[in-house]
């Protein structure tokens, strides 16, 4: 712990804090580009399933770093900075497609679906005048290579050589969720993209909060879909980098406690006009109805009834992010299934009665904290101060104490 | 072939869409529509790759009724506005009762705190039902240009 190059002394009472300034500081927000996106973790990539076929490619980013990713003609799959190794640009310019090699625009240098560059035109030079040096070797002047792993079909990369492997580093307990939701293959029903004008942060730590799902999220409330008042309970994992919120909307027990709290989340006089939005069915023996897993630093694994999706976050600066949202449901979905989940995708996303009010809470926050001179935190006592597992009750705040735990650990804070 | 009484109606139609939206008057949007209608928002990425995951569906008059509920009274956004501006409006095919139309518009969002910004900007692929009495979308498919959505989407395109 102590000091870093920002200067900045974590709060004496620990993960029960976390300071305002990581939330705006240019200086804070590039040292975390180095030690967390650089730095020994795992970051989702993509599915298995949208690399098809050899030749497939899709294009995303670890933080700021844009990457490709690619399976070759073996089926391994590659991870590789998107930076041509000859002047920097963008060797990928799409979201994906399929290419037999990596081709830059600019001058047409090459690479094959590994990455090492198997091309330079005219390295020779023109009528025997000009060209690469002698010297030059192609094998020094490959794209960057990551180290990727697959967990149950989710692709991750990371730039260290020392994390550990990719199932220990998501844990048992989290793994054993992803085998629940990745029980068989999957297919992508469509994507999302939403620009949201806070610090990454403010998204992971909503990601991870069972305590304002059932607040803020008035539709889940309204409609009973969600309350605290249904079995549920938080997974912790990895000393908290990793955490789950789950609840069984079967379950739902109450003396209209939610009623009786005053909140703004219980709308009075409200039906759906078109109950047909809400058709659903129960896909998992265990009953769990809304499961949120959090993959340190920015993947979330996503089921809100019969919607499925992987949620992947980029940082575009300390006052900016962009969520991606991979929707996918099973290749084996009767039609009817598919149209549920295409019908049910009207609570998730930009536009989404539940996740709209996440899209513009993180701004408001953002808003709030905003100065970097500012010399105060935000209190995270709900639940205590531990960072444990929960059954039961999900009136804490433990997922979030686990983000910062896994964020001091990796920045020295 | 449509006539120019016919042609009004459309372009009528078209116009109080904007007002119903622009003018915040969103209660008066689904007379706009028929009792079975659909109106989907969907970005052309997922549109071109063949994936039909909307970022707003509705079938039917209820479901569009639950969007305004939405956005009166259950969900959390910052107060803001539409301007839309519409063009290049052609009917593509005309069978006596119904027009299939497309046409190109733009949003300018303004926020509370007066920040204005292009929010949306794409294409709408109509079906419109002409009566004696006038003329209803039978289906409005909203193909947004950007994959992306800045902030959050609530009132509808």
């Amino acid at each position: 712990m102590g000091e870093n190059v920002s200067q900045l002394k974590w709060p004496d009472e620990g993960v029960t804090r976390a300071p305002y300034r990581v939330l705006a500081d240019p200086e804070i927000y590039a040292e975390e580009q180095r030690k967390i996106f650089r730095g020994p973790t795992w970051h989702y990539l993509c599915l298995d399933a949208e690399l098809p076929e050899a030749g497939s490619y899709r294009t995303t980013y670890i933080g700021e770093t844009p990457v490709i990713v690619t399976r070759d003609k073996d089926g391994a799959i590659h991870g590789l900075v998107n930076r041509c190794s000859h002047k920097g640009a963008l060797v990928c310019v799409d979201a994906g497609g399929k290419k037999n090699q990596l081709t830059c625009l600019y001058h047409a240098w090459s690479f094959n679906l590994q990455g090492d560059l198997v091309g330079v035109p005219f390295h020779k030079g023109v009528n025997g005048q000009g060209g690469m040096p002698e010297t030059f070797e192609y094998a020094n002047h490959g794209l960057e290579k990551l180290r990727v792993e697959s967990y149950c079909g989710l692709v991750f990369g990371t730039f260290s050589h020392h994390v550990e492997p990719l199932e220990q580093y998501i844990g048992p307990a989290m793994t054993a969720h992803m085998r629940r939701v990745f029980h068989k293959p999957v297919e992508v029903i469509g994507y999302y993209h939403q620009t949201l004008d806070n610090n990454w942060k403010l998204y992971m730590e909503n990601s991870r909060d069972p305590y304002h799902a059932t607040i803020l999220h008035a539709f889940y409330a309204t409609f009973k879909l969600n309350r605290l008042t249904m079995d549920g309970g938080i997974t912790i994992e990895h000393d908290g980098w990793n955490t789950m919120n789950f609840s069984i909307g079967a379950s739902l027990k109450e003396g209209g406690e939610y009623e009786k709290a005053g909140l703004r989340n219980v709308v009075e006089d409200v039906g759906l006009a078109g109950p047909e939005l809400l058709h659903r069915t129960q896909e998992f023996e265990d009953g769990i109805t809304v499961a949120i897993q959090s993959i340190f630093p920015t993947c979330v694994n996503q089921q809100i009834y019969n919607t499925l999706a992987i949620r992947q976050l980029t940082p575009q600066g300390p006052n900016k992010c962009e969520l991606h949202w991979t929707v996918f449901g099973y290749k084996d979905d009767t039609p009817e299934l598919r149209q549920m989940r295409l019908m049910q995708a009207n609570l998730i996303g930009p536009a989404g009665y539940v996740s709209i009010d996440d899209g513009v809470i993180g701004e408001y926050v953002q808003r709030g904290v905003g100065g970097t001179g500012v010399d105060a935190s935000a209190v995270m006592e709900m639940g205590g101060s531990a960072v444990e597992s929960a059954r039961g009750s999900r009136a804490t705040e433990a997922t979030l104490r686990g983000f910062w735990t896994g964020y001091r650990a990796l920045m020295g804070l | 072939m449509m006539n120019e009484a016919q042609r009004r109606l459309i372009d009528d139609l078209q116009a109080r869409y904007i007002r119903a939206i622009d003018d915040d008057r969103i209660e008066d949007w689904p007379g706009l529509f028929t009792e079975q209608c659909l109106y989907r928002i969907i970005t052309r990425e997922n549109l071109d790759a063949g994936m039909l995951l909307p970022l707003m569906e509705c079938r039917g008059q209820g479901m569009l009724a639950d969007r305004i509920t939405g956005l009166r009274k259950i969900n959390v956004y910052e107060p803001h506005r539409y301007t839309h501006q519409q063009s290049g409006l052609v009917v593509e095919s005309f069978d006596g009762t119904t027009a299939v139309c497309r046409s190109s518009y733009l949003v300018v969002r303004t926020m509370g705190n007066g920040a204005m910004s292009i929010f949306s900007t794409g294409v709408y692929l109509d079906k419109i039902e002409l009566s004696a009495t006038g003329a209803k979308f039978i289906e409005r498919i909203v193909v947004q240009d950007s994959r992306t959505v800045g902030t959050l989407l609530v009132i509808p395109l």
